[in-house]
């Protein structure tokens, strides 16, 4: 078992939503909605959009399992410069291939509490292949399996932990001075 | 939840079959998007495929994966994908995914019109 710290800090948001298809543009909407004025804006406000959607939607379809009862919980905080939503299903007994194991970081920046050794945490199905264009391509991989590779590359930093049935994914962006250049005025645009 | 549904229209200009896509690319697409495809290519003289996302709000993971699908069918045919009208946002996906790799994206219909129309 690995746990992810709880992140401190101001609590923006805290809600659920029903497992049921859909659902990942409620908690899209609503995670807009508490940062907004926190200094993310433009492109990498996008970004944690779509992170949040893509993990929501695999927090109902791979842990919960689409099963409107079983809720996925989200919660947004604020600690320093560092955006955190932390979105978290039932399903640490069967988490989809790739998506437990220790410090699963993202690219670029890591946080307090936000290390480890790389991406390739392994699931009950063992590492989850990268997908590959070229080799969806040929039909040497599915054309599905986006999911996880675009939330890594959306946010600075993303840790998974299991604890129990729990099962959480936390998403960190940088805000201010720490964030990466595309987010500071002038910068990457 | 109230998701704006995918719908597509379908015609063709001088050689290229153009879909237009609105609403949302995700997994509800994948019938609109298929049928779009199979009615752009249908009389066989569509040597390139023009999917505009200019009315569309939201791809997800699964709307990318049936873009490519799209694109390996098209591929498969010796038929040639472009885009226009997509958002930074999207541009950039299409960037990380490497899909802007093998589908040219231009700013708008009309930029992709123009420049599909030059000799080659």
């Amino acid at each position: 078992m690995t746990s992810v710290a709880h992140p401190a800090g101001r609590r923006l948001a805290s809600f659920a939503v029903a497992s049921e298809p859909g659902n990942e543009r409620i908690a899209l909407a609503r995670v807009a909605e508490a940062v907004a004025g926190c200094g993310l804006t433009g492109a990498r406000l996008e970004r944690l959009k779509t992170a949040v959607a893509e993990a929501t939607m695999n927090a109902i379809e791979h842990g919960n399992r689409n099963q409107p009862g079983i809720p996925v919980d989200v919660e947004v905080t604020q600690d320093g410069a560092d955006i955190i939503v932390a979105i978290t299903d039932r399903g640490g007994e069967h988490a989809a291939p790739g998506t437990t194991g220790p410090g699963i970081t993202g690219p670029g920046i890591t946080g307090p509490g936000i290390t480890g050794p790389g991406i390739t945490g392994a699931g009950p199905g063992g590492p989850a292949a990268e997908p590959d264009l070229e080799l969806k391509l040929a039909g040497q991989q599915p054309p599905r399996g986006w999911g996880l590779f675009l939330i890594r590359n959306m946010v600075d930093a993303m840790q998974v932990s299991t604890d129990g049935p729990w099962h959480t994914i936390q998403l960190t962006m940088r805000t201010g001075a720490g964030a990466p250049e595309a987010d500071l005025p002038g910068g990457g645009q | 939840m109230n998701n704006k549904t995918c719908a597509a229209t379908v015609h063709a200009v001088a050689g290229t079959a153009v879909i237009k896509l609105t609403g949302e690319v995700d997994g509800g697409a994948a019938g609109v998007l298929t049928a779009a495809y199979q009615q752009a290519v249908a009389d066989g003289s569509a040597q390139t495929v023009l999917l505009d996302f200019a009315r569309v709000g939201y791809i997800n993971s699964t709307g990318i994966a049936l873009i490519v699908s799209v694109l390996a069918q098209a591929r498969a045919q010796r038929r040639k994908v472009v885009a226009s009208g997509l958002s930074e946002h999207y541009r950039e996906i299409f960037d990380i995914t490497r899909l802007s790799d093998f589908i040219e994206v231009f700013g708008d219909l009309d930029t992709a019109m123009s420049q599909l129309a030059r000799p080659a």
